[in-house]
């Protein structure tokens, strides 16, 4: 009986009714007590006095039984609400253990939504919204160079800029410099490459980073004659040093350059934008601000600056520009159109990834929603057969507010089991999703399942409990007055649920059309890429990076004699078919120079700027970069030869329309000292990147500028990756202390690069292939569901001569009709948010006419399977039977 | 106002207050009545730490009350033990006793 206490219980008692029932209940004792003392003789009103007297204090005890009234009203509906609690949860228990096939769809279902949400999320989280490990980071700047015709806003910064615009501004504590400067880490075993930064002592100030062991940089430290000094990241501490906690103070070899360790820095730390540096060692810009050339048009230095409490990111913004307008007018020569961009440093780490990831998290929550459409769906159908339930529940006194809290508490139990699962999916999720990424995603060490995002799921699963819960909740309570008169089938409640569920099946349908679509379009953007011709072969081709370093190679000649001894045994292994060397792989990008034509007049405002790369002999052919017209460089374009330069088509076309540009001189790069450089030969284009964009490039001789490292490339015979030990035994002959960094075969490196593009494909592909198939349970069920419930109309349909292709094409159409209210709606709403896409998408357009009609039939196609199960069943139907079953 | 000195009594009123619902349930002024004639007045109780006493083991959910129809045919709130409440009577009363005969031995001459 104890189950039954709470409906028996009176109705909550308000403050002013408890008031009445105890001055009646007073009221009740003290005519009492006035009839017996008149009874024992006394009159009327004596009688009524004493009775008052002798009671005591009448004011004092109604006060104190409201106080205790009032109590014990509270404590019972908190024990009641707890009781009620505890029977709903027991009962939803019961429910589910009775119907487990449901409640196993339905875990699934929202285990997949909100599992899907929880790992994106957590990579939001990680990325987006949790605090940069950098001290007070939200006043952490980065400050690019900018040119104000061309757009370009990520650019660097000349050390003469750099210089004046720390002098003159006052919007930060500090602001300091860095350029990129790895070096190889000579030890007892193999050389290792470790990427890095040359850093002056502003930049960690301004990072406000606390060392882990020892200390960063000081003022002063960063010029030469120092003793040179190195500043580990905690990685490169553990992996090349051993984690040595001693090692602060020990010398290190560094590129041949014997440094003095002076701090490690802590495991959280990442240099921002440049997140792959593990070691840093002092900038020193001396000689740099010496040199009349390089002073302002030598653009290498990346800036990073703290603001002064209280200024924003755009007052700091507007002052370095117009100290950078002061500079334009000061040194029009070489700062005609250069400015900064200032930009928060969050914004800057995150920048690139940031629409992918809000777009993926947009797509995360529309499968959401589906399945959570779908198990409200599920639920309504339920609802159905639960209704004698329901009502007898009704009869026994239970409120409609208390039948829908124990429908929600069933729907909230669901939701948070799925969520449990949900965040297992989670966990796996969000570490296959960092790992697919690598080491793209800048600070990826950020991306955890940490309490914000287990909050988050909480806060989701119980939301997502409510969204799916309440609808059926709120529509079976509604029909429980009827229930109990009616046997249930074809009442005015149950057509109403069921056009809420057609609406339900509508809106998934409409919602994954929208991933379809946007699936699709990433798709097609991403085949585009792979199939883009980028102008050389990648087949068959290794591809590694050397770095020259130390005092021998200082002269040209030493490094032309390293690459020439490289050149010629690698070109002797066999299997090797040719092998060159370039500043960079395309893949990599490239250095840009402004470009001038002899004879003709300098255009108004800066010269053009072209793209720039050093080339050995014989780099087109290990490229397979078909030379179009004259030569290719030779050993006789050696240093002191006359300077020449080859030029890419489309460069030859834009600048010489109609001649021939061979035998033309040209110029590139500022210095209108440098001599003219005579046009030898023409090359086919090379796409430039992992989005294959055009540009117009010239190239050099290797022999005529030298870098110091040369990206290698060999195109071979046979499986490029086998080459390599013997490529690192060559490199050994000629110089054990120079490493072969980054190798890998050319196909290899496209395919990474183009990681960042299908990660994002891939996972909105998984999001749409889910919505599709919660969509099509979706319609199964509300087909299944309709064409039971419609039995005896189509018991007497057939009766009266209805042919099986009539029964079967009635259904069809009303499941069509939904597909194609849903396609409507779906491929409005791409059309409308596709522009969100944009960023994301190459050579596609948001509205995509294949893509589009490609998802219709998709969609169409499935909906018709999802049908052809329950339109076979409704042929099957019985007349005699379907009309004695009622 | 001042409070009544009913604060050493305040377990004694309770465990009579159980004590006349064991016999069966009774409103309010049937508590009363019940208690004075059986105490034959000797312990004067008032009223009002009745009442107060019989609100406060509502709420100690000792006894629990309902209204109904008293004997003159009018609307009265009627109390009745609880389980917990006779457990609670059980208690009180082995106290009482052991109390009262403790009481006893000092005071009866040997």
């Amino acid at each position: 009986m104890a189950g039954l206490r709470p409906y028996l219980r009176l109705p909550w008692r308000s403050a002013s009714r408890l008031r009445a029932d105890l001055d009646e209940e007073l009221r009740f004792y003290f005519d009492m007590r006035t009839r017996e003392l008149v009874e024992q003789g006394m009159t009327d009103a004596d009688a009524r006095r004493e009775a008052v007297r002798e009671f005591g204090d009448v004011e004092y005890t109604k006060r104190y039984c409201l106080a205790e009234d009032a109590m014990s009203r509270r404590e019972d509906r908190r024990t009641d609400l707890v009781a009620e609690l505890r029977q709903d949860l027991m009962h939803s228990w019961r429910t589910f253990r009775r119907s487990p096939g449901f409640a196993v769809i339905a875990l699934l279902t929202l285990a997949l939504g909100i599992g899907a949400n929880t790992a994106i999320f957590s990579v939001v989280n990680g990325l987006l919204l949790r605090d940069l490990p950098f001290g007070d980071p939200d006043r952490v700047v980065r400050v690019w160079g900018a040119h104000k015709d061309s757009g370009v806003d990520r650019s660097q910064i000349s050390a003469g800029d750099f210089v004046d615009l720390r002098t003159r501004q006052r919007s930060f504590i500090t602001l300091g410099a860095f350029s990129w400067g790895g070096g190889t880490y000579i030890g007892t075993g193999d050389p290792v490459p470790l990427a890095g930064a040359r850093v002056d002592a502003g930049v960690f100030a301004a990072l406000g980073v606390r060392p882990y062991l020892g200390r960063t940089f000081v003022v002063g430290e960063d010029s030469s004659g120092v003793n040179p000094t190195i500043v580990l990241g905690f990685n490169a501490w553990r992996r090349v040093f051993g984690g040595d906690s001693t090692i602060v103070g020990k010398a290190v070899n560094i590129s041949g350059r014997s440094r003095t360790v002076i701090g490690v820095l802590p495991p959280t730390f990442f240099f921002p934008t440049m997140a792959e540096a593990e070691i840093f060692t002092p900038l020193d810009l001396t000689p740099v601000l010496r040199d009349v050339n390089r002073i302002r048009k030598f653009h290498n230095l990346g800036v990073i600056g703290r603001l002064r409490p209280g200024t924003t990111v755009a007052q700091a913004g507007a002052e370095l520009k117009s100290i950078m307008a002061e500079l334009e007018r000061d040194f029009p020569e070489s700062n005609s159109n250069m400015s900064v961009a200032t930009v928060g440093m969050r914004d800057a780490v995150v920048g690139d990834t940031r629409p992918a990831l809000l777009v993926l998290l947009g797509a995360s929550l529309l499968v959401l929603l589906i399945a959570c459409a779908n198990v409200a769906g599920m639920l309504l159908s339920r609802a159905v057969s639960r209704r004698q339930e329901l009502a007898v529940r009704a009869a026994l006194g239970a409120g409609r507010a208390r039948l829908v809290r124990q429908m929600m508490t069933e729907s909230v139990v669901l939701a948070l089991g799925g969520g449990a699962i949900g965040l297992a999916v989670a966990v796996w999720g969000t570490r296959a999703l960092v790992a697919s990424a690598g080491d793209r995603l800048p600070a990826a060490s950020q991306v955890t399942v940490d309490a914000t995002v287990l909050l988050t799921a909480l806060a989701v699963s119980i939301a997502s409990g409510v969204v799916f819960g309440l609808v059926p909740a709120l529509a079976a309570s509604r029909g429980i007055q009827l229930a109990l008169k009616e046997s249930g089938r074809g009442t005015s409640s149950g057509v109403s649920r069921h056009r809420m569920r057609t609406v339900l099946v509508t809106g998934q349908l409409a919602l994954a059309v929208m991933l379809l679509v946007g699936a699709g379009l990433l798709v097609r953007s991403l085949v585009g890429l792979q199939k883009r011709d980028l102008g050389y072969s990648i087949e068959s081709t290794l591809t590694f990076e050397l770095m020259l370093a130390g005092d021998r190679y200082d002269s040209a000649a030493a490094q032309d004699q390293f690459f020439d001894a490289l050149y010629t045994r690698l070109g002797a292994l066999p299997g090797v078919v040719a092998v060159g060397g370039s500043g960079n792989i395309p893949m990599r990008g490239g250095a840009m120079a402004s470009l001038a034509i002899d004879g003709r007049p300098q255009p108004e405002g800066r010269l053009p700027e072209v793209g720039y790369q050093p080339v050995s002999d014989n780099l087109f052919k290990a490229m397979g970069v078909p030379l179009k017209r004259g030569r290719t460089f030779g050993p006789q374009d050696h240093e002191k030869a006359p300077p020449v330069v080859i030029l890419s088509e489309s460069l030859a076309r834009a600048f010489w329309p109609n001649g021939d540009p061979i035998g033309s001189r040209v110029r590139l790069g500022p210095n209108p000292n440098d001599p003219w450089m005579t046009v030898v030969g023409i090359v086919s284009d090379v796409r430039m990147g992992v989005d294959g964009e055009s540009r117009p490039t010239a190239y050099v001789s290797a022999r005529q500028d030298h870098w110091g490292g040369m990206a290698i490339v060999m195109r071979t015979t046979t499986d490029p990756m086998s080459m390599l030990p013997a490529v690192r035994r060559e490199v050994r002959a000629i110089d054990a202390t120079i490493p072969v960094a980054d190798a890998n075969s050319m196909k290899a490196v496209r395919t990474q690069g183009l990681t960042d593009r299908r990660l994002p494909m891939q996972l909105m592909a998984a999001f749409a292939v889910l919505a599709l198939v919660l969509a099509a349970v979706g319609v199964y069920g509300v087909m299944a569901y309709s064409v039971a419930a419609r039995t005896r109309e189509i018991g007497v349909r057939v009766a009266l001569g209805a042919q099986p292709r009539n029964v079967f094409g009635m259904v069809l159409r009303q499941g069509m009709g939904a597909a194609a209210a849903g396609l409507t709606l779906g491929l409005l709403g791409a059309a409308a948010l596709g522009r969100v896409l944009t960023s994301l998408l190459y050579g596609v357009k948001p509205t995509d006419v294949l893509t589009f009609v490609g998802v219709a039939g998709v969609l169409l196609t499935v909906v018709l399977a999802a049908c052809l199960v329950p339109a076979r069943r409704a042929v099957r139907v019985d007349p005699l039977e379907a009309l004695r079953s009622e | 106002m001042t409070k009544p000195p009913i604060d050493l009594l305040q377990g004694t009123v309770d465990v009579l207050i159980l004590r006349t619902l064991a016999w069966e349930p009774m409103h309010g002024y049937g508590v009363s009545r019940f208690i004075r004639q059986r105490t034959e007045g000797v312990l004067a109780i008032e009223s009002a730490a009745l009442y107060q006493a019989m609100h406060r083991l509502e709420r100690k959910k000792w006894i629990r009350a309902e209204w109904g129809l008293s004997e003159n045919n009018r609307r009265a709130k009627y109390y009745s033990l609880t389980a917990e409440g006779r457990k609670q009577l059980r208690q009180e009363a082995a106290t009482w006793r052991t109390y009262a005969e403790a009481v006893f031995k000092v005071l009866e001459p040997v």
